[in-house]
């Protein structure tokens, strides 16, 4: 097998399945289907395979989710403001073209505006549809005392996945106005955890991601190189590197995913080339499938998440030509993220 | 067993119950017109739905959208809960049906312990908890509850930072030490149980430098039952921080009995990088990178000669 070149074919197959029609045992996941596709799609766009989908359609589909804000008081449930995880609170089919009246049970979910926004970034949309007023008001009723984030307004648990999306949605929209970001700031510090790794929020254990939440964070926010432990920070994310592939925690097993939560922020940390990519890469190949897609390890079935990110993290190793570059902050390809500039 | 299966009955009202009958035959459900889901003409990750899914989200979507907080709607978000235990606006809307009615909510911490044990990694289950406990006034029963997750998964991360919240909210620090040495007992690799103890005496002591010697010496003590566990050396670093290793000559002695002792563990020789690197010995810094690098921890080869310069 070359060994710079990815077998794409059964990959970007494998994606397509999934921006397809899942079969019934992924209705548990209906909520968040936002998410899965994005990790289809982001996925096409690292196999660069965008033009094999209906990109037209695909931007008519996120701009559906939007919550517009009430089209007669944009002050009524502004707190619901940005995208919903799927179509399962029941408006008629609307990509974001017709005002709306709001609704107290019309929810949105921090990780889905996220995720909506990073795809029509990379469906080369021009954001204009995109009520930003709207997104970053709801944003400010979810930041919390301590400067975490919850997920949905009043509803939603708190950790450094949502401190992340948004980070990442105020980047994007270039706007930090409606974020205290000192606040954020000091509950990252507050999240390192004496063994140099980042946890969820203080006193947890150490997490490969919440440690890429917390990094990515701190560099879109640009104060990565203020944050004062970095080298026990460093230590912790080689290390994790245990065998061949990542591991999330101290004394846990390795997991395709962690190439990226830990890979990432070690590429952040401009520290990449301290792992062994060798090492790391047989380990991502035994997870993959013959029929297209990666597991989180060898004796699993393959699933979108594992396979997009096996894919990210086989690519920081700038070996593979056919493989597109990330933006290891924004969690789309660089390509996708010129859009931005 | 047999009391969890009848509230489990009462609430939850699946298809799998042979007596299940769908909404659209149930006379009390009549005045309702279902509300179907409208993905567009083309949607994206079309999920084939069962049919006993659309119905209850049909009937779901209708009675969302007139905010009616009554008893049956109460049991149609347990039944989609049991599909959909992701649904935030179901738990939402489920939490405000409970207002509403006034309902027992420690009835409604053993529903949501049954969704808890099916689904111990759903964020939404022990957010919920938290919201009634939070209710109550009242977090009795849930250390025990927790550890009976934990006894399946003693790693589980959102048991863990559950079980924080509960002790620190309500001062629960009593025992927690005598729970965290067992699991250690039980497996001194598990690294949740010794971040757990860092919890508990970081917040029960003043972390004095006699209470880091003690913990110390704790640390040391597993140590020598398993050199190459990760865990209790990052402990050690962890009592030094803020401190210096000149505040604990015990430990550059231990890594070097370690370093004798146990010749192949990359551990000790990482402590005394770091001793030395503090000293301002550098050159025997240097020489403990090399061994590192060359001979007992080549996986990270890469790391140590980056450390060497």
């Amino acid at each position: 097998m070359d060994q710079t070149e990815i077998a794409t074919k059964k990959h970007i197959d494998f994606f397509k399945r999934s921006l397809n029609i899942l079969p019934g045992h992924y209705a548990s996941q209906d909520p968040n289907r936002l998410t899965l596709a994005y990790f289809g799609l982001s996925g096409l766009d690292l196999l660069g395979a965008l033009d094999q989908i209906d990109k037209n359609n695909f931007i008519q589909w996120v701009y559906s989710h939007q919550i517009l804000p009430d089209k007669d008081n944009p002050e009524r449930f502004i707190e619901n403001c940005g995208f919903r995880g799927s179509s399962f609170f029941g408006r008629k089919y609307n990509p974001s073209e017709i005002p709306e009246n709001a609704h107290a049970y019309d929810q949105s979910h921090i990780a889905m505006t996220y995720v909506a926004l990073a795809m029509l970034l990379i469906l080369g949309d021009d954001l204009s549809r995109i009520d930003k007023k709207s997104i970053l008001n709801g944003l400010k009723h979810l930041q919390q005392e301590d400067g975490s984030f919850s997920t949905v307004a009043k509803s939603g648990e708190t950790d450094m996945r949502s401190v992340y999306c948004a980070c990442a949605i105020s980047y994007m929209l270039n706007d930090w106005s409606s974020i205290d970001t000192d606040k954020l700031y000091r509950f990252i510090l507050a999240s390192q955890s004496y063994d140099g790794g980042l946890a969820q929020a203080p006193a947890q254990e150490s997490h490969g991601g919440s440690t890429y939440c917390a990094v990515a964070s701190l560099y879109l926010m640009g104060r990565l190189n203020d944050f004062p432990e970095k080298d026990a920070l460093i230590k912790w994310c080689v290390f994790r590197q245990a065998g061949r592939g990542f591991c999330g925690r101290v004394n846990k097993d390795e997991d395709t995913c962690y190439g990226f939560w830990v890979g990432a922020s070690l590429k952040l940390l401009g520290v990449y080339q301290l792992i062994d990519f060798k090492n790391f890469q047989a380990f991502v190949l035994d997870c993959e499938s013959a029929s297209g897609g990666f597991s989180k390890t060898a004796d699993c079935y393959p699933d979108v998440l594992h396979t997009y990110f096996s894919l990210c993290g086989l690519s920081f190793g700038e070996v593979y030509n056919n493989l597109q570059e990330i933006h290891c902050g924004l969690g789309i390809t660089l390509r996708a993220a010129k859009r931005l500039q | 067993r047999q009391r969890q299966m009848c509230i489990r009955d009462r609430f939850s009202t699946m298809s799998s119950n042979e007596d299940f009958v769908p909404y659209s035959k149930r006379a009390e459900w009549a005045d309702v017109k279902p509300r179907p889901q409208d993905d567009g003409p083309n949607p994206v990750c079309a999920i084939a739905y069962t049919s006993e899914f659309k119905e209850a989200h049909d009937y779901f979507r209708a009675i969302l959208h007139s905010d009616e907080r009554s008893l049956r709607a109460l049991e149609l978000t347990a039944h989609v809960l049991d599909l959909s235990p992701a649904n935030y606006t179901a738990w939402h809307f489920r939490r405000l049906c409970l207002e509403n009615l006034k309902s027992d909510l420690r009835e409604e911490l053993k529903f949501s312990e049954e969704l808890a044990k099916d689904h111990p990694k759903n964020y939404q289950i022990w957010y919920h908890r938290r919201y009634l406990i939070q209710k109550l006034e009242d977090p009795t029963g849930e250390l025990d509850f927790i550890k009976e997750i934990l006894d399946e998964d003693s790693k589980n991360y959102h048991a863990w930072s559950h079980r924080q919240w509960l002790i620190l909210t309500y001062r629960l620090w009593d025992k927690e030490l005598e729970y965290v040495e067992k699991l250690m007992k039980e497996d001194w690799r598990n690294n949740s149980a010794w971040n757990q103890r860092y919890f508990v005496i970081a917040h029960v002591t003043k972390l004095d430098i006699e209470t880091r010697k003690k913990e110390i010496e704790f640390a040391k003590s597993w140590i020598r039952k398993s050199p190459n566990n990760e865990s209790p050396w990052n402990y050690i670093r962890g009592m030094v921080k803020g401190y210096c290793y000149s505040d604990f000559p015990e430990i550059k002695e231990f890594c070097l009995e370690g370093k004798e002792k146990w010749p192949s563990c990359s551990h000790a020789l990482s402590i005394l990088v770091s001793v030395y690197e503090e000293e301002g010995t550098l050159k025997e810094a240097i020489t403990c990178c090399d061994t590192l690098a060359q001979k007992l921890d080549e996986s990270h080869k890469k790391y140590w000669l980056w450390k060497k310069e």
